[in-house]
């Protein structure tokens, strides 16, 4: 079970965390003044952030654990104030911080090619956003809307429930011993140890289970071949894609032709019609 | 192949489970359309991170598999939503998602909740005098051309 220590350092990062945010979401509190409920919001969910961070193991290297914090407190802030900035602009940049440290970490992670295609994707989902926000929004922020969030109190707690109760699941989680009953020494032991899942709990030759286990260990969709060796990033990854995940991708390529399509009958001006007007011809000669 | 243990698997987990939560307190509380859109683009963020660590740790690629399709889904959104934005704004002329909740069941009763005037809080005056150019006072008003401009567009 938990650590007494743990679960007092947990509650605090949620109250203070729920706390933080609450006071800084943009939104009448009475009489005090915005800007001082703003930076009390702003210590208070700080204080939680770095509480939240020792909860963090930091990775072996020095380098690779420099790098981890910076890009997961980047992540964690920026998250937490593109979601309390008055200003839409400030949303919007805060937002692509979130972007540029989540791709960091996917290059932490082993994941190149995502940590390129996520900056590229988002990229310009963010310049098409910013385009949006320059042409609509009111700037400064000073829209009325932007300044009063939608029943704060409620929102902050079933969001920092739902926080907890993940929070709370993963910290309970302890490694399963090795089912031969042998201690896992090195860590290469625990990357492939869930390849023995299937036969650590016994399961019969045609039991569902089984069977599926048993494709998640298929060789294409391995991270390494059969002696051992890392299968080069992005030929792995272009191997695993084209093979067992085709319909995958032949269902995305048509995701996004109809959500072109959609957006297209969506965005495009139509002239409104007022009685009186001729009824429009039905197009029967394409 | 670097080592990938649990704790480093743990760490990922609990960042992702992070923004997937401050998404959707943005996605709830926000009235504003467009950062509803970014917080639900933010607690996609989440999941994919949650799944490229699942994937690193069981050493297969399908958790990178499934962000590429939560990159397309989150593509195929974003056109979407922004399309709708945009007509939303042409009808009301504002961003404001309260102002569309007649979109709900015919049978379901309004969610009474204050307006905006009464929650907004107030903002911050300018710092300094508002600077102005300053003219000299005009002798005779000059005589207006009596078409609108539009029409002498000639």
């Amino acid at each position: 079970m938990l650590e007494k220590r743990d679960l007092i350092l947990a509650i605090a990062v949620i109250v203070l965390g729920a706390t933080g945010t609450y006071l800084m979401l943009p939104h009448r509190h009475g009489s005090a003044k915005p800007r001082r409920v703003h930076l009390i919001g702003a210590v208070l969910a700080g204080l939680a952030l770095l509480l939240f961070a020792t909860f963090w193991r930091a990775p072996a290297s020095a380098i690779s654990s420099l790098f981890f914090y910076a890009f997961s407190l980047a992540a964690v802030a920026g998250g937490l104030l593109t979601i309390t900035s008055r200003n839409p602009i400030h949303s919007a940049l805060w937002f692509a911080s979130v972007v540029l440290s989540t791709s960091g970490l996917f290059l932490l992670a082993g994941a190149q090619f995502l940590a390129a295609g996520t900056v590229i994707v988002y990229a310009g989902a963010i310049i098409v956003t910013f385009l949006f926000v320059i042409m609509l929004a009111q700037m400064e922020g000073r829209a009325p809307y932007d300044r009063a969030a939608r029943a704060p109190g409620r929102a902050t707690f079933s969001c920092f429930l739902l926080f907890w109760a993940l929070f709370y699941a993963l910290l309970i989680v302890r490694v399963a011993p090795h089912p031969k009953g042998v201690a896992i020494d090195t860590d290469n032991e625990r990357l492939v140890r869930s390849g023995e899942i299937a036969s650590s709990y016994g399961l019969k030759a045609d039991h569902p289970a089984r069977l599926i286990s048993e494709l998640a260990r298929r060789d294409t969709l391995r991270m390494d071949d059969i002696s051992k060796r890392p299968k080069p990033h992005v030929a792995g990854l272009g191997e695993a894609l084209y093979t067992e995940h085709l319909i995958s991708v032949e269902l995305a390529g048509t995701l996004l032709f109809v959500a072109l399509i959609g957006a297209l009958a969506i965005a495009t001006p139509k002239l409104p019609i007022r009685p009186g007007d001729p009824r429009p011809q039905p197009l029967t000669k394409l | 192949m670097t080592p990938f243990p649990f704790e480093l698997l743990m760490n990922y987990l609990l960042v992702g489970a992070a923004l997937m939560a401050l998404g959707m307190l943005g996605f709830l509380s926000r009235r504003n359309l467009i950062v509803m859109f970014l917080s639900a683009e933010m607690m996609l963020q989440g999941t994919a991170l949650t799944l490229v660590g699942f994937g690193r740790y069981h050493g297969n690629w399908t958790g990178q598999i499934f962000t590429i399709v939560i990159l397309t889904v989150a593509a195929c959104e974003a056109s979407v939503a922004l399309a709708l934005i945009l007509i939303l704004f042409k009808r009301r002329s504002s961003l404001d998602v309260t102002l569309w909740n007649e979109l709900r069941e015919s049978t379901q009763a309004p969610f009474e909740e204050p307006t905006v005037e009464e929650e907004a809080e107030s903002v911050a005056p300018a710092l300094g005098p508002e600077s102005y150019p300053h003219l000299t006072r005009a002798g005779l008003e000059p005589a207006h051309p009596t078409s609108p401009w539009i029409e002498r567009r000639k």
